[in-house]
């Protein structure tokens, strides 16, 4: 059956042309235009095209110099690629065929990665291509693979967030709103690998045991409560208060070390806390006692030195008598 | 698949019944959360087993709810990009029936490691069409009969569409252009951003 088909001539006729090759081009060996699949044609929109030189309608963009249709049917074994001169957004490859036994050049033309572009730019739908053409199904990969990647996007997001708010809860001391210990112990870390300049107030409550023991432990929670609201408002932003005990507070201030400074904010933080408060009634009266540390006092701290030498100082605070803040300078450690 | 599934059935249940009936939902399934990832991975069978916790919960048959998730999935809004997807596969209904075995290959392309169940269609008479829906989640019929009938909508044919017997739906096309059907451009508009 199947013979040597080496010089077997095939006719489909321009019909068959159009509906094989929606986006072919004959032309003339001289480079006129004899006809246009339809698909090449809403391309080409707005023009006359038949009869028009292959030169006045495409521009070559590659192989390069290359102006004529005859010199680009020389190169028939390379692809070639080119865009139309009236919208060049569009680009166009293709292949060159010079019809043996008659004065013809036949060019097949496709999109190929402008394929999105050309559909949208020509209002193209599934009748503008061969059945044989991929091109449904990048148009359905590109949107397939969009969709894909947006809900990847939307569940990174909120992964993230979950991540976020865990991370805080983890970070927080649930009851005052706080930072806690663990929190603390990382400020610390950070500022110390940094050899960056900071102050620490160590806060220990004075006769909380006892509200704790005479009013009960909601008492106590409601003092510990009211403390936190105020060393929040007592701090900035950028210092990070901690409850990192029981009635035990740390507050880390970067960039503080004035001793003075130091000093005014803890006296400051004493008053308030020493302010009475009322649980259903009852006055709970409370004061605190703050030991201060530099890290311009300790030679390269790391975090657990800042926290034994804050309670050094916290220790001689409440040596010095209760409602006292202590700053402890010169080496300790 | 299944999460797939379970991400639809949550969205269906919150917009039609409302954020309530869907915690209740996850409660009786004894589920200590309420929020289905669709590209994360659920243990199989989780599906139909939260699907059954609906039906018990909102009342209702199972298979209506997988069917109407399946018609939500199609003319829901929020998810225009599913009907766009299935729209892909033909110009005209029929088309589209013929395009149903090629869908998990299509569905691969995007998402590699989704197991998409495995669809044989055959073409009993001109207008007449038998598929045959393979897949571990029991709902899966359903829900295709749901896609399907809302996608005869959407390309305006008259169909009816019989998912009674076992594996097994009837597609019967009294009429393909019965209405002009919705609009469908190869591409979305390009987005102003």
């Amino acid at each position: 059956m199947m013979g040597d088909t080496t010089g077997l001539q095939i006719n489909i006729g321009v019909a068959g042309l159009v509906r094989f090759m929606p986006m072919h081009l004959l032309l003339e060996e001289g480079g006129r235009v004899i006809s246009a699949g339809p698909t090449l044609m809403r391309v080409l929109a707005g023009q006359e095209v038949t009869g028009a030189r292959f030169e006045d309608l495409f521009e070559v963009r590659a192989p390069g110099s290359v102006v004529l249709v005859t010199d680009l049917v020389q190169r028939a074994g390379q692809r070639f690629r080119l865009v139309p001169h009236h919208n060049r957004r569009v680009g166009l490859r293709g292949l060159g065929l010079r019809l043996a036994g008659t004065e013809m050049v036949l060019l097949n033309l496709s999109f190929g990665i402008d394929l999105i572009a050309a559909v949208r730019e020509y209002a193209l739908t599934d009748a503008d291509f061969a059945a044989t053409d991929l091109a449904m199904e990048m148009l359905y990969l590109a949107e397939a693979n969009a969709a894909v990647t947006n809900e990847l996007r939307a569940l990174n997001l909120r992964l993230e967030g979950a991540r976020m708010l865990a991370e805080e809860e983890a970070l927080t001391d649930p009851l005052t709103g706080l930072r806690n210990r663990r929190a603390a112990d990382l400020v610390l870390e950070r500022l110390c690998a940094s050899r960056a300049a900071f102050g620490v107030m160590h806060l220990d409550l004075d006769y909380f045991k006892a509200v704790n023991d005479t009013l009960g432990h909601a008492a106590g929670d409601f003092v510990l409560e009211n403390v936190g609201r105020i060393l929040r408002e007592q701090v900035r932003a950028e210092d990070c208060a901690a409850r990192i005990g029981g009635d035990e507070f740390v507050i880390i201030l970067p960039g503080r070390t004035d001793a003075q400074v130091l000093q005014t904010i803890a006296t400051r933080i004493i008053a308030r806390v020493s302010e009475p408060m009322e649980f259903e009634g009852s006055p709970c009266k409370i004061s605190g006692s703050i030991g201060i540390v530099r890290s311009s006092d300790l030679t390269a701290p790391d975090a657990a030195q800042v926290l034994v030498a804050s309670d050094r100082a916290l220790y001689a605070a409440k040596h010095a008598g209760r409602g006292q803040a202590v700053l402890l300078s010169g080496e300790c450690g | 698949m299944d999460a797939l599934l379970l991400r639809s059935l949550q969205g269906y249940v919150r917009d039609t019944f409302g954020h309530p009936a869907w915690t209740a939902i996850c409660r009786k399934a004894d589920l200590n959360f309420e929020t289905f990832e669709p590209m994360l991975r659920y243990d199989s069978g989780m599906a139909d087993r939260v699907a059954s916790y609906a039906a018990y919960t909102l009342g209702r048959a199972v298979d209506t709810i997988w069917e109407d998730m399946g018609t939500y999935l199609v003319t829901n809004p929020g998810h225009e990009g599913v009907r766009r997807l299935l729209r892909f596969g033909g110009s005209s209904f029929a088309d589209f029936l013929h395009s149903l075995e090629e869908m998990p290959g299509r569905a691969r392309l995007a998402m590699p490691d989704l197991d998409l169940p495995e669809f044989t269609l055959n073409q009993v008479s001109e207008d007449c069409f038998e598929i045959r829906c393979r897949s571990p989640i029991g709902g899966m019929k359903r829900v295709l009969v749901g896609m399907l009938t809302a996608m005869a909508d959407d390309y305006g044919a008259l169909c009816l569409i019989d998912g009674e017997a076992d594996g097994l739906i009837k597609v019967q096309i009294l009429d393909s252009a019965h209405a002009s059907g919705r609009r469908f451009d190869l591409t979305l508009p390009e987005r102003s951003e």
